[in-house]
């Protein structure tokens, strides 16, 4: 590099000056942005996760405390597991099931395969706090639709289940009304995906014999790899950030089951007031997530 | 018929297959469009019908009085600023009104500001020879794999020591700092060739005309994916304005409804008339734009 | 199409701008510190002109007709004929997150000038915090002594200005309970059970007499955690917070005794799934048949969907039962800017000071009055039935510290028990986890 700046002739050096000042002209409504109140905030998150900071008074240095008393919070220790359960089960569900509707629907004719897209999409776009109610209410142990469906109608439970109340439960309803909310992106860039690939060699393949399970893993498959790998990434993400949910639904119990990361430092800042513990906890999930992630970029870029 | 006949048994198995499939996803769909049902019909039924033991599916009778509530419950100023010296009220209207007005604000100037922030980096990033590129590139990956809530602390106390807090900007202002759109137009515009770029800037256009008048038209539909998206997002971005938002004049819809319930009491009727209004119309400009949003989504996703 | 819609628009518009109002916007009134003594001079110089025009906040938790804008502004009417120069501006807030609001508009540095709630959240909260005015030289003649303790901090100042006060009490379902025949095991003249025993006795009737869920101890945190305190204290005859308020008590073998007789009783559930709304909503539907957390609120404001004769009752205890009281009024944040400390003490004095207008401030919570006041009977026709409760008030334990932490831990012990074999020991064991806990937060601070 610094060889070929050496030959640059002078009218050359003046064109990368002259693009370099372009480039950061169009950067810079965006930098201020981004700069003042992503990356600034994300610096002081782990600046005051140092600190014993809490409401009317100054922050008090205490070093690594905040993180010492972390590793040592039972709860802690819950709510990561519980988010690791989240993710681990919801983010293949989530692939597998809208890869499984979007095959299907996009079999179907122009107008139904739009139809279904909408619906799938309609609980990310009434947004949470309407949709959460409602489940609230299916979920309800004495008369809601679950209990009503299971109980009266098929006959399945001899006894109404409280879903919400029950420790056995709770995480998996909440992972159920995820997966409701986050279903919609995937299926709409599946269904894409399907129609992009190369038909020529599906119908080849059928020529030769291949069955349609045969011709789904041998051919589509591969072709539908890098939206599975961004679809992995952007569920990953949003599964970590499951937060409404539980503050809506359960408050993190019942015995910690629901209790997870976002609402255990969402609890500690905003009730406890612990800002510097709130932020110590924030600074582990964000390492946490980058790891997962830098995992994801890797494993897909071997592919 | 006769073709269907002559199928082999393997593929009438599949079509066997295909057509279960096809009654299993209606039953799925049905779930999730009943949210949505629920929220629209509850907000028309009488309070004994909410609370009823018995699942009510349709109102015995359609009855307004929930909108009516939300309507006379609380009243705000139509709209309010201070202009030098003076301070420029608009007519006394119904809170819920002043609320959905906000909203609207709130979503579309933070899609407006958004995309043109988003179009320009994207393209000085996909196009543009600069220092310190990789690590930019790399701070935005980063940024977007942190959940916003890490960030909400110190953004709270910048928000106050900037008097941002307790306005709408607050909430504006990290939705537009929040890096996916620039993610989204970056690969947007590395799908352009650079020809075409190079071709309009020996023809003696400036930057600004060549991103204008050239790389502009060409990420349409990557802008306006980004802008749905980021309509949609910062929509439904509740906690950021629950804890950025407080005074009547400044709530969204759906704090706003928070703010009229007892004690102990939730009157779901109000709660469910809200949410349908808080709804709705998002919903409305969804199916409008969908088309753009799919074709634009995809786009960007594959690419990346 | 285009044409016909920016038409509206600018119509729409037109008629807007058409109806607003310009006005001079007031004075910053926040005065940087070099210029406070200057702005005292001139606020002296103010007083006796009677003009300097002051802009206040008051934020009001849900409180009766205190969430009402209707009637928050009649009595704002009030006080703005007498005072026309101090413009008091209201926000409403909810019990789910309003606290989060007012703690983060503490740390904006946007505190109200006025909030109104009760002690554990002013006094123990941010008075305790040093956040608080004291309003000791305001308090009305009159007011009583016990309530005016519970308004006050460890440091003797006075955090809250009382305002009105009820009896926690729980309620029952008459109708169900004549129909089981289990009114014969409660006092329908003094609103109390014969003992524990026959507390339980008539549980079980209801229970034969086919009502699956009798009463649910709602465990799922939000609120309304006086009633499940109270119901545990009150059948096990324990405490739950010494005399001091500087230690949380409630892990003694009496309450986990009385935590097990309900655990063990058919027709009362645990459900950590519903919070105190809910369980009040479940009641009022007839799924419940009584409930554990109800004021003389929660059946005005469903007045509409009841459709049952409601019985207000103490909770069953084998002693005078020991009930839980709710107080609340006005703090006062010390934002630093003497005009508006003024001007609010100015507002909460009109409020509560002269006789007519307390009746009304009074009044518009649905609760009622800390001090005697004559004739007050007759504003509230429900009162005279629900004031039965009030000679059972007990400690107002409240303002012990570390009081959002303890109560986290008091639900989250609820829960636990609820998954325990619910034997008293297993129960004492949950409390004493649940107690330490809220006593290192009390001790922290």
């Amino acid at each position: 590099m610094v060889k070929n700046q050496i030959q640059y002739s002078k009218r050359q050096r003046r064109l990368v000056m002259q693009e370099n000042i372009a480039a950061y002209l169009f950067l810079l409504p965006f930098l201020l942005f981004f700069v003042g109140f992503v990356l600034y905030p994300m610096f002081m998150c782990v600046y005051t996760s140092f600190f014993d900071a809490t409401m009317g008074r100054e922050d008090i240095f205490t070093g690594l405390d905040n993180y010492k008393t972390l590793f040592q919070d039972q709860v802690f220790w819950i709510a990561l597991k519980n988010t690791l359960v989240i993710v681990v089960v919801s983010v293949p569900v989530t692939c597998a099931f809208s890869m499984w509707v979007a095959s299907i629907i996009s079999k179907m004719p122009v107008a139904a395969t739009s139809a279904f897209r909408c619906i799938f999409y309609l609980p990310v776009v009434t947004g949470s706090v309407a949709v959460t109610m409602v489940w609230k209410w299916m979920f309800n142990n004495y008369y809601g639709i679950f209990n009503y469906l299971g109980k009266d109608v098929l006959g399945i439970l001899d006894k109404p289940i409280n879903w919400l109340g029950d420790e056995r439960y709770a995480l998996g309803c909440i992972i159920l009304i995820l997966l409701t909310t986050s279903v919609g992106q995937p299926i709409v860039l599946y269904v894409s995906a399907l129609d992009n690939v190369d038909k020529s060699l599906v119908e080849a393949a059928e020529v030769d014999g291949a069955t349609s399970m045969q011709a789904f893993w041998k051919i589509k498959w591969p072709q539908m790899m890098p939206t599975t790998l961004y679809i992995l990434v952007i569920t990953t993400i949003n599964s970590f950030q499951c937060f409404a949910l539980i503050q809506l639904l359960t408050s993190g119990g019942p015995n910690n089951s629901t209790m997870t990361i976002m609402y255990y430092i969402y609890y500690n800042a905003f009730k406890l007031y612990k800002y510097g513990y709130g932020n110590a906890m924030g600074v582990i999930l964000a390492i946490i997530i980058a790891i997962l992630s830098a995992i994801q970029f890797k494993v897909g870029q071997e592919k | 018929m006769a073709k269907h006949n002559s199928l082999a048994p393997e593929q009438r198995h599949s079509r066997a297959y295909y057509i279960i499939c096809c009654v299993l996803i209606c039953l799925v769909a049905f779930t999730f469009l009943f949210p949505l049902y629920w929220i629209i019909t509850g907000s028309f039924k009488t309070k004994t019908e909410i609370l009823s033991t018995t699942p009510v599916w349709v109102p015995s009778e359609w009855v307004m009085t929930n909108y009516e509530n939300l309507m006379s419950k609380r009243s705000a100023p139509l709209f309010g600023f201070e202009l030098f010296d003076y301070r420029i009220t608009g007519p006394t209207v119904p809170a819920a009104v002043r609320w959905l007005v906000n909203t609207v604000f709130m979503s579309v100037s933070s899609m407006l500001l958004t995309c043109l922030t988003a179009a320009m980096a994207g393209y000085a990033l996909a196009k543009k020879r600069f220092y310190g590129k990789t690590i930019l590139f790399s701070l935005i990956v980063c940024a977007m794999a942190l959940p916003k809530q890490v960030i909400l602390i110190p953004l709270l106390r910048e928000m106050s020591a900037l008097d941002l807090y307790d306005t709408i900007w607050s909430v504006i202002i990290p939705i537009v700092g929040w890096p996916f759109g620039v993610f989204l137009l970056k690969q947007f515009s590395e799908g352009i060739p650079t020809e075409m770029v190079e071709a309009c800037r020996i023809d003696g256009a400036n930057e600004w005309r060549t991103f204008t008048d050239v790389m502009f038209p060409m990420i349409k539909p990557g802008v306006g994916a980004c802008a749905i998206f980021t309509f949609i997002n910062s929509w439904n971005d509740y906690f950021m304005q629950l804890i950025m938002l407080m005074s009547t004049e400044q709530l969204t819809i759906s704090l706003g409804i928070a703010t009229m319930q007892g004690e102990n009491s939730t009157d779901f009727g109000l709660l469910m008339a809200g949410s349908a209004l808080a709804s709705v119309p998002i919903i409305i400009v969804f199916l409008i734009f969908q088309k753009y949003f799919t074709k634009g989504i995809t786009m960007g996703a594959v690419k990346g | 199409m285009k044409k016909m819609i920016a038409l509206l628009l600018a119509l729409v518009m037109v008629a807007s701008f058409a109806a607003c109002s310009v006005e001079k916007a007031p004075e910053e009134t926040t005065a940087p510190a070099a210029e406070t003594q200057q702005t005292e001079a001139q606020q002296t110089e103010a007083a006796t002109d009677e003009a300097a025009p002051v802009e206040i906040s008051l934020w009001t938790y849900p409180i009766g007709k205190w969430t009402d804008e209707a009637t928050v502004k009649s009595l704002l009417a009030d006080f703005n004929a007498v005072y026309p120069n101090i413009t008091v501006k209201v926000e409403y807030l909810d019990y789910t997150n309003g606290d989060d609001k007012v703690n983060t508009a503490i740390e904006g540095g946007q505190a109200p000038d006025i909030v109104m709630e009760g002690p554990e959240r002013l006094v123990a909260n941010w008075g305790a915090k040093g956040l608080m005015v004291d309003l000791a030289d305001i308090v009305p003649e009159g007011t009583y002594d016990s309530v005016l303790a519970s308004c006050t901090g460890t440091d003797g100042a006075v955090y809250e200005m009382p305002v009105c006060m009820i009896t926690h009490g729980m309620a029952i379902n008459r109708d169900v309970f004549e129909a089981a025949g289990a009114l014969q095991y409660l006092n329908e003249e003094t609103h109390t059970w014969n003992s524990v025993e026959d507390f339980l006795k008539a549980v079980q009737a209801v229970y034969d007499a086919g009502h699956e869920y009798v009463g649910a101890i709602y465990c799922g945190g939000h609120g309304g955690d006086q009633g499940t305190r109270a119901l545990i204290t009150n059948i096990g005859g324990g405490t739950y917070a010494n005399a001091e308020h500087t230690e949380y008590t409630y892990a003694s073998q009496e309450n986990a005794e009385g935590l097990a007789k309900l655990y063990a009783q058919d027709g009362i559930v645990f459900d950590p799934a519903i919070v105190a709304s809910e369980a009040i909503q479940n009641f009022i539907n007839g799924t419940f048949q009584m409930s554990f957390c109800w004021n003389i609120n929660d059946e005005l404001n469903n007045a509409d969907a009841l459709t049952f004769d409601v019985l207000p009752m103490a909770f069953p205890s084998d002693s005078e039962p020991s009930l839980q009281m709710g107080i609340w009024g006005f703090g006062v944040f010390d934002n630093g800017d003497e005009a508006k400390i003024e001007a609010a003490k100015t507002f909460i004095q009109f409020m509560s000071q002269d006789d007519a207008q307390y009746t009304k401030t009074v009044e518009a919570t649905n609760f009622t009055p800390v001090r005697d006041l004559p004739g007050f009977e007759s504003v509230n026709p429900l009162i005279t039935e629900y004031s039965a409760l009030d000679p059972m008030q007990g400690d107002y334990y409240q303002v012990t510290l570390g009081w959002t932490q303890a109560r986290t831990e008091w639900w989250n012990m609820l829960q636990r028990v609820n998954s325990s074999d619910g034997t008293a020991e297993a129960i004492l064991a949950e409390m004493q986890t649940a107690q330490d806990a809220s006593n290192a937060a009390a001790s922290a601070g």
